[in-house]
């Protein structure tokens, strides 16, 4: 967790505190009853009454002390009041599911969407002012969003790993709520509750300063209920009498706030991966001739990348080192976690922080990139190295055009006119295989297969002299894999690129790559050309990938080992 | 095509519910409540005074007469000839009454709520772009102050220092009493009024909007289209508003027009601190004055404007997601 959240909830728990210690000793030790006539009217803040006096010479801050009480009651009682039955309605529904789920769903939903406001105001006159009408009202219109929230939750613990297995075993249903939903789902009520805590603060203060409050009662928004009736901000009285109370509010609100805030992160951490990226100042870059001279389009020298975890850093790709000469396909091979796509994203400048390179060298036709400024590498991208990402999940925009998203890679670097960039899509679509008329269309309207083809467009259309696919074939049918490899191998060598090719299906970059190297846990193991690693290679890991390519005649080793 | 109507029936019977039961609450509080129900309209010693057939009259004319099914029936056809009853105070059918107070009050809204989703907005974006550091945390803090201060107290702050000890502006109302009697004159008092409701409004609805910014935000600069728009070497510019403000607007966009109704209950406290002369202030004088078929009508109405604002919202989605429309591709054949 990041030392600011810690902070943030720290914080949260000493402002609670002074208040609620407030709140338990400030009327024992105040020598003044809140509900008598303290002393004249309107006195400032004083040795004798340190926030003064109202204009019915009431002590202001044996006030507050009282109404911290009732403010601090009427919200704790509330949230204790609307979690418990959001809390059942919610795991009930979510649990017991069919009829009586839908029936509890379109409760909350009516509850939902009714104003909550003038629903409080309405139902509290009829009932009448009062402590018992303020927790009524403020339970009746926040039960029904802690219940949707809470049956989300649970929903999802019920379709996670641990349920299913129990109920494959034969779990009864009781069991399972017992072990599994109730443990898992009773963590989220802490965050709930109190999120509660702070709006039903903010609510009982509306409440009361509309004058819906226990007349016989002094809460922070009675006070300033009166405060408001009687003109009170018309007198120098406001410093003394409209100032404090408000803060009080604002301290116990923004207390439950920041906890919540806290909280939040740790049951239920934010799932992005988003963080700032740093500023690459612009900086003086010397031209590796040697490299220039020797044709080597890319030359990765020494790159290490780490994470921290634990306080300490994993190495992710450690002390890899390999060239690209002009027009060569390199493939990278490893498993999942093996560091190769960290390669890729360290090439293009996409490491995202944590990630830390304490050393190494990028050369992209002579310079490094690590010592590109901002805008120096943002012309490198898509002008001079492509990049084709894989197009199982997201990587198309859902709610820009394929037009549009062409479009903007076009203008990104280079200044066109309509017509032309029009012809230029066009003929972007056509090199993929795309009819046309595709780019009006939406990245859901297309298959998985047509999407990579929209991916691998938008990488070429700047005509870049090197690209770098990302496992371009994960997640599409076997055919459409096929189709896609022909199509790049095919744009590779009509445009003589350069590339990089990352899979970790074998059989496919064999079929594409001039050179191969072999990942595994960010080492490079083994490296060579293509034919002669997939033929005479001894390493031990390169063998085991070679030798589980599925062939469709038994290899002679295989007979061999049948006849032993 | 099929889905999407089911999804407007299923909405459709969503909104006709909530009518249903904001119409039923109307109905049953009045007569669920405890005492005599002519202690509405008369203090003790005016009852005594009445004739049975004196009384009989009053409650007939409130709609108390009879069985509770005729009673409901009665009800129920008042509303669908839009009347509403006949406001106490005002001595108006309730729904002319409103139609004077709800100009103001969408003046009102309208300028605060499009200044608070504005600049929420805006502030969320920027700041979950440069999430952890400072200047995110900062305005993290700042936001989470805002939403935690009561709107009328701010509204109390305001014309204590804006409009008592600075003069600066009005300290109630819409407009002044002495008009110069030219257009522009009256729009410029008018705009005068406004200037510390709406910044007290906007104050109090801006929290939310930041933080709905920033964690929708949040989601959509984690995603992989933002990775690969990056590798395309778009402008910085390009990346957040094209990418990853575009994807992040959905959610906000939907609670944003639905708030539009939802707001016209929350200006309560911001008319009444005001005194504006608009429905949330109508609302409270209602109460107070035990005005209670005016306080009716106010609520209705205002469960009318939440799910108008929700149709709105449902209707004019598909214009900003394209995944809720049909395909103009497909249509062609593929």
């Amino acid at each position: 967790m990041r030392k600011s959240t810690k902070f943030i909830g720290l914080t949260g728990v000493v402002m609670f505190s002074i208040v609620a210690l407030f709140a338990i000793f400030g009327p024992l030790f105040i020598p003044y009853d809140a509900y008598k006539q303290a002393g004249a009217s309107f006195q400032p803040p004083s040795a004798s009454h340190w926030l003064g006096t109202n204009d019915m010479g009431q002590d202001i801050l044996a006030e507050l002390a009282v109404g911290a009480r009732t403010s601090l009651f009427i919200g704790i009682m509330t949230a204790i009041l609307a979690t418990l039955i959001g809390g059942i309605v919610g795991v009930l529904s979510g649990y017991i599911g069919g009829r009586f789920e839908q029936l509890m769903m379109r409760i909350i939903d009516v509850v939902l969407t009714l104003p909550y406001l003038p629903l409080m105001i309405v139902v509290a006159v009829y009932m009448g002012p009062g402590v018992f009408t303020q927790i009524f009202v403020i339970t009746l219109v926040m039960w029904a969003g802690k219940a949707r929230q809470i049956r989300a939750q649970t929903l999802s613990i019920k379709s996670a790993g641990p349920v299913l297995a129990a109920k494959t075993m034969g779990a009864s249903d009781f069991y399972i709520f017992k072990k599994h939903i109730l443990p898992g789902v009773f963590p989220l009520f802490i965050p709930q509750f109190v999120g509660a805590v702070n709006a039903s603060i903010l609510m009982e203060s509306s409440l009361s300063f509309l004058g819906m409050g226990d007349p016989t009662m002094k809460s922070w928004g009675s006070i300033l209920y009166y405060a408001n009736s009687r003109s009170g901000f018309l007198t120098d009285a406001w410093i003394w009498w409209i100032i404090p109370p408000g803060i009080c509010i604002v301290l116990v609100v923004l207390a439950f706030s920041f906890m919540g805030y806290y909280l939040e992160e740790k049951v239920n951490p934010r799932l992005s991966a988003y963080t700032a990226a740093q500023k690459r100042v612009k900086q003086q870059i010397t031209v590796n001739e040697e490299l220039v001279a020797q044709n080597i389009a890319l030359a990765v020298r020494d790159l290490s990348v780490k994470y921290p975890k634990n306080g300490k850093f994993t190495t992710v790709v450690s002390d890899v080192r390999f060239d690209v000469k002009q027009g060569e396909v390199l493939g990278i091979v490893g498993e999942s976690g093996s560091g190769k796509t960290t390669v890729a994203s360290a090439i293009i400048q996409q490491l995202r922080s944590p990630a830390h390179v304490p050393h190494g060298a990028i050369y992209f036709e002579g310079r490094d990139l690590q010592l590109f400024s901002d805008e120096e590498i943002r012309e490198v991208r898509g002008q001079q190295i492509g990049y084709i990402a894989q197009a199982a999940m997201n990587a198309l925009n859902p709610v820009v055009s394929v037009e549009k998203q062409l479009k903007e890679a076009l203008l990104a670097h280079q200044t066109l006119s309509t017509k032309e960039i029009d012809e230029r899509i066009d003929e972007a679509l056509i090199q993929v295989g795309l009819e046309p008329k595709w780019r009006y269309a939406f990245s859901h309207e297309l298959s998985g297969g047509m999407r990579q083809r929209v991916i691998i467009a938008m990488a070429l259309i700047n005509k870049p002299r090197f690209v770098i696919a990302d496992e371009p074939t994960t997640g599409l049918d076997v055919m459409v894999q096929v189709e896609i490899i022909q199509l790049l191998r095919k744009l590779q060598r009509e445009l003589n690129l350069s590339m990089i090719f990352i899979s970790h299906d074998l059989p496919a970059v064999l079929s594409i790559t001039d050179r191969l190297i072999i990942m595994k846990y960010g080492h490079i193991v083994d490296e060579g050309p293509s034919k002669a690693l997939a033929k005479t290679s001894t390493h031990p890991y390169t063998r085991r990938l070679i030798d589980a390519i599925p062939l469709l005649q038994p290899r002679k080793e295989e007979v061999r080992d049948v006849v032993h | 095509m099929n889905r999407r109507f089911s999804y407007f029936g299923k909405k459709l019977f969503q909104y006709t519910l909530v009518l249903f039961v904001a119409i039923s609450i109307n109905f049953g509080l009045p007569r669920l409540a405890p005492g005599d129900p002519l202690l509405y309209f008369f203090d003790e010693s005016t009852i005594k005074e009445l004739t049975g057939a004196q009384k009989q009259e009053v409650l007939d004319s409130v709609g108390l007469g009879g069985t509770l099914w005729e009673q409901y029936i009665q009800y129920l056809k008042g509303i669908f000839t839009w009347d509403f009853g006949t406001s106490i105070k005002y001595a108006q059918p309730v729904t002319e009454v409103i139609a004077d107070k709800l100009l103001w009050t969408v003046t009102l809204i309208l300028p605060a709520l499009l200044l608070s989703a504005v600049i929420g907005v805006i502030i969320g974006a920027y700041s979950a772009w440069n999430r952890g550091r400072k200047r995110d945390i900062g305005f993290l803090t700042m936001m989470l102050t805002f939403q935690a201060v009561p709107g009328f107290w701010i509204g109390m702050l305001f014309i204590a220092i804006f409009a008592v000890q600075l003069g600066w502006f009005p300290t109630y109302g819409a407009v002044s009493i002495v008009q110069d009697g030219t257009t522009w004159g009256f729009i410029k008092d008018v705009a005068w009024h406004l200037v510390l409701p709406i910044a007290t409004l906007s104050i109090a609805t801006v929290g939310s909007n930041y933080l709905l910014t920033r964690s929708s935000m949040l989601e959509s600069l984690g995603q992989d289209y933002m990775t690969m728009a990056e590798a395309k070497g778009v402008t910085k510019k390009t990346l957040i508003f094209n990418h990853g403000l575009r994807n992040a607007l959905l959610p906000i966009y939907t609670q944003f027009t639905m708030s539009l109704g939802t707001l016209i209950g929350g200006s309560v406290v911001v008319e009444t601190v005001f005194s504006y002369p608009g429905i949330g202030r109508l609302l409270y004088e209602s109460v107070v004055a035990r005005d209670f078929p005016m306080m009716q009508g106010v609520f209705l109405m205002i469960t009318f404007g939440v799910i108008a604002a929700n149709i709105f919202a449902d209707l004019t989605y598909p214009l900003i997601d394209p995944r809720a429309k049909s395909s103009a591709v497909h249509k062609g054949g593929q």
